[in-house]
């Protein structure tokens, strides 16, 4: 058979379907549309997003077909896909990374529009349905955490719960319909397994569609340059002449450098699920387990680590508000400025504010990283004493030691790195605090510390403080009352009126604070 | 030519991954605990008692991971210990006092933790008891001159173990075990070991002497300190 003839055997069927279908007519154009010349390496993120978002697809669909959406058998077939499936393991690993890595390259992607002012005229609803997209991913992402159906989704969705709850006047009927009634249960799974596998993603899926038919509408902006001003009236006809006259087609000229850095991300996805391998399942989400540190993903750890730091009293205002406004103002982003300037050198305010959101978010991820959950519940009986806080005390600073452990400080201050972080570390204490000092904090509590005068013993107190009087670097003064008669006589026992004994208990402070 | 070359890489490298499921990903299975094992004992020791009894100069109270320790110690003293609690500060780890393990778990502990720390070695070969032996004061008041006073009388170096608040927190068997165990690491030196001003030691007599005669010090008359740290709610006890 020579070649001429293998052609028309392939011709033949193509030719037939281009007839009835039109699709090459249809999709000739979408591939050899003129795109700016000067789009260079910039432009990849949102390929890159794209690309993420079908293997989202693609894995999902595989592990829609083992995963089981019941409370009680969710957890275990995670468990089960993990070692029983060969390479689910490898599955589940990959949406895991590849949901963090869509989200970041999007957050990139985003950043790269904002700050090439690529939102302006007139590609204004570009900008907000990829605001929409971030939104809906950014929800994908919590559903997915739920999915885990471990601890972490457990407690995620606590918080979430605790967040709808505080919501005026609907704050019941809203926690009622996102948990599918009061508490967190077999009906909260299915919820969001729906909204997981059918809502979010068919929503996800149609955003997309959007975005893209805009994008095909209004072109690809060109890289900024200082001068070149957008202005509305006349923006259109300039950029389709320039696109006539110095464009490039999109296939394969910007194509081939999407497709070598998508090429660069997936190798990078498949290392780190290889490497790293699946998130979760952590522990069984079971309330009544207190010796927990859930965290959220990292999509959110952020938002973690701000609500850590809020004070109190405006916890439910800034937590009910704040996300109303930050969204309103990312969908009016090209409304307050849709002409003038693109380029970055011309809009050094625009370019600040970028790169405070990016170092807050940063700095906020940490804390979240970083910030307790929960006491260390077992340091009192878990972590020794150092040995440089046992060396060279006395009997009773010993004992104050021990009495230290046995009161569980250690829960929540550390000694020599390794403790709970509720409250300060204590390596230095005796520089910023005198025993009397430490005698009240420990007696009353306060700022944050729960007041331990009823269960210490005029003995214990007298020990733990007389440990914690000795806590200081050995080249460094203890500390001093500004105004107070110094030293402190040495020996002279003081008497502590203890309320809680009943009686004034002689107390040997001196003991405590006999190494200075 | 370059195409076919590409092909087969290409090939052969999804062929290698599909082989491969021995990634540093894959989850490990999660391997059952079993109780008795050097893993359990080393786990629980971890989480339930290093906090206050480690090794060497570390941690507060006397180190478990000493084999000094278990040549003195018996297996029955030591489950005794973790069962019931001792003194003020050490609690009961028993599930009946409301502890969080059974007392076939303590026993399986304990043979767990002798095997790791005291290997070859039994109780009771220490050349004293570990548990502590009634003296005579008058006669302890003289081994503590000679002994004990120059370092740990009221105002010495190394602190007094005359103070009554130190006394209201360490129990008569507190009190000998520190002397017979000593803290090496810290300087502090066994029963039997020279001693600054007392070259030889002290004699098993000696020290249940010594031990009477400090605890006559303590506020409280009872041979070990009872200080309760919570007091125990009165209509609660009651009503049972």
């Amino acid at each position: 058979m020579n070649r001429e003839a293998l052609i028309q055997i392939v011709k033949q069927p193509v030719q037939w379907i281009e007839d009835r279908t039109g699709v090459i007519a249809f999709s000739t154009p979408l591939l050899s549309h003129h795109v700016p010349r000067s789009a260079k390496w910039w432009y990849v993120f949102g390929s890159a997003t794209l690309m993420f978002f079908t293997i989202q697809i693609v894995t999902g669909v595989c592990l829609g077909t083992m995963y089981a959406p019941s409370a009680s058998n969710a957890w275990e077939s995670l468990r089960y896909i993990d070692e029983e499936i060969p390479l689910g393991w490898m599955l589940r690993a990959l949406h895991g990374w590849s949901s963090s890595a869509m989200v970041v390259m999007m957050a990139i992607h985003m950043l790269q529009v904002f700050m090439h002012g690529s939102f302006k005229f007139p590609r204004e609803l570009n900008w907000i349905t990829g605001v929409f997209l971030l939104l809906t991913v950014l929800a994908l992402a919590f559903t997915g955490q739920v999915m885990r159906w471990d601890q972490d989704a457990y407690w995620g969705l606590g918080i979430g719960a605790a967040i709808v709850d505080r919501v005026p006047v609907f704050g019941d009927q809203m926690r009622a319909l996102m948990l599918g009634g009061p508490i967190i249960g077999g009906e909260t799974l299915n919820r969001f397994f729906a909204l997981h596998v059918f809502i979010l993603p068919g929503a996800a899926i149609g955003l997309v569609g959007v975005h893209m038919t805009l994008i095909m509408k209004n072109g690809i902006s060109e890289m900024p340059k200082p001068g070149e001003i957008v202005v509305p009236s006349t923006y259109r006809k300039g950029f389709e002449e320039r696109m006539e006259k110095s464009g490039v087609p999109f296939f394969p000229d910007a194509a081939q450098r999407d497709m070598v850095f998508c090429g660069v991300c997936l190798i990078l996805l498949v290392f780190l699920a290889a490497y790293y391998g699946p998130f979760g399942p952590g522990g069984m989400p079971d309330p009544t387990l207190i010796n927990t540190n859930p965290r959220p993903d990292y999509p959110f750890m952020w938002i973690f680590g701000a609500v850590s730091l809020l004070p109190p009293a405006s916890e439910t205002a800034i937590m009910l508000i704040s996300p109303v406004v930050g969204i309103a103002i990312l969908v009016a982003v090209p409304f307050l400025s849709n002409s003038g300037e693109r380029a970055p050198s011309r809009r050094p305010g625009m370019m600040l504010l970028a790169v405070f959101v990016v170092m807050a978010i940063v700095a906020l991820t940490w804390e979240g990283v970083t910030s307790p959950w929960s006491p260390v519940m077992d340091g009192w009986s878990a972590l020794p004493t150092p040995t440089q806080f046992v060396k060279g005390r006395t009997p009773l600073q010993m004992q104050g030691a021990v009495v230290f452990q046995y009161a569980q400080c250690r829960n929540c201050h550390e000694l020599g790195g390794f403790g709970g972080k509720r409250g300060p570390a204590l390596d230095e204490i005796a520089t910023r605090m005198s025993p009397d000092q430490i005698v009240r904090q420990v007696q009353q509590g306060g700022g944050n510390m729960p007041a331990f005068g009823k269960n210490l013993n005029s003995a214990q107190m007298t020990a733990i403080v007389g440990f914690l009087s000795t806590l200081r670097p050995a080249n460094e003064a203890d500390s001093t009352i500004p105004g107070a008669q110094l030293p402190l006589p040495i020996k002279s026992p003081l008497v502590l009126e203890s309320p809680f004994t009943g009686t004034g208990v002689p107390a040997e402070i001196s003991a405590g604070v006999s190494s200075r | 030519m370059r195409l076919q070359i590409a092909t087969f890489l290409s090939c052969l490298s999804i062929l290698a991954f599909v082989g491969c499921d021995r990634m540093p990903g894959k989850p490990k299975e999660a391997t059952p605990v079993v109780i008795g094992s050097t893993a359990w004992t080393q786990s629980t020791f971890n989480t339930n008692c290093r906090g206050c009894h480690s090794q060497g100069a570390e941690g507060a109270a006397i180190p478990l991971i000493d084999a000094g320790y278990w040549k003195v110690a018996t297996d029955a003293q030591v489950i005794q210990v973790i069962a019931q609690g001792q003194g003020v500060l050490m609690p009961s780890y028993l599930d009946s006092n409301g502890g969080p393990m059974s007392s076939d778990q303590i026993a399986e502990f304990v043979k767990g933790m002798r095997t790791l720390w005291g290997a070859g070695v039994s109780g009771g070969q220490g050349g004293i008891s570990g548990t502590v032996v009634a003296g005579n004061a008058s006669a302890g008041s003289q081994v503590f001159a000679s002994a004990c006073a120059s370092c740990h009388a009221a105002g010495g170096s190394a602190g007094s173990v005359t103070d009554p608040m130190y006394l209201k927190l360490i129990s008569n068997q507190g009190l000998w075990s520190a002397i017979v165990y000593g803290r090496a690491a810290l300087g502090s030196p066994a029963w039997n070991q020279p001693m600054p001003q007392h070259p030889n030691g002290l004699t098993p007599t000696e020290v249940a002497d010594v031990v009477s005669w400090i605890a006559q010090s303590r506020p409280m008359s009872s041979a070990n300190a009872q200080v309760k740290s919570i007091p125990k709610d009165k209509n609660a006890s009651d009503s049972k």
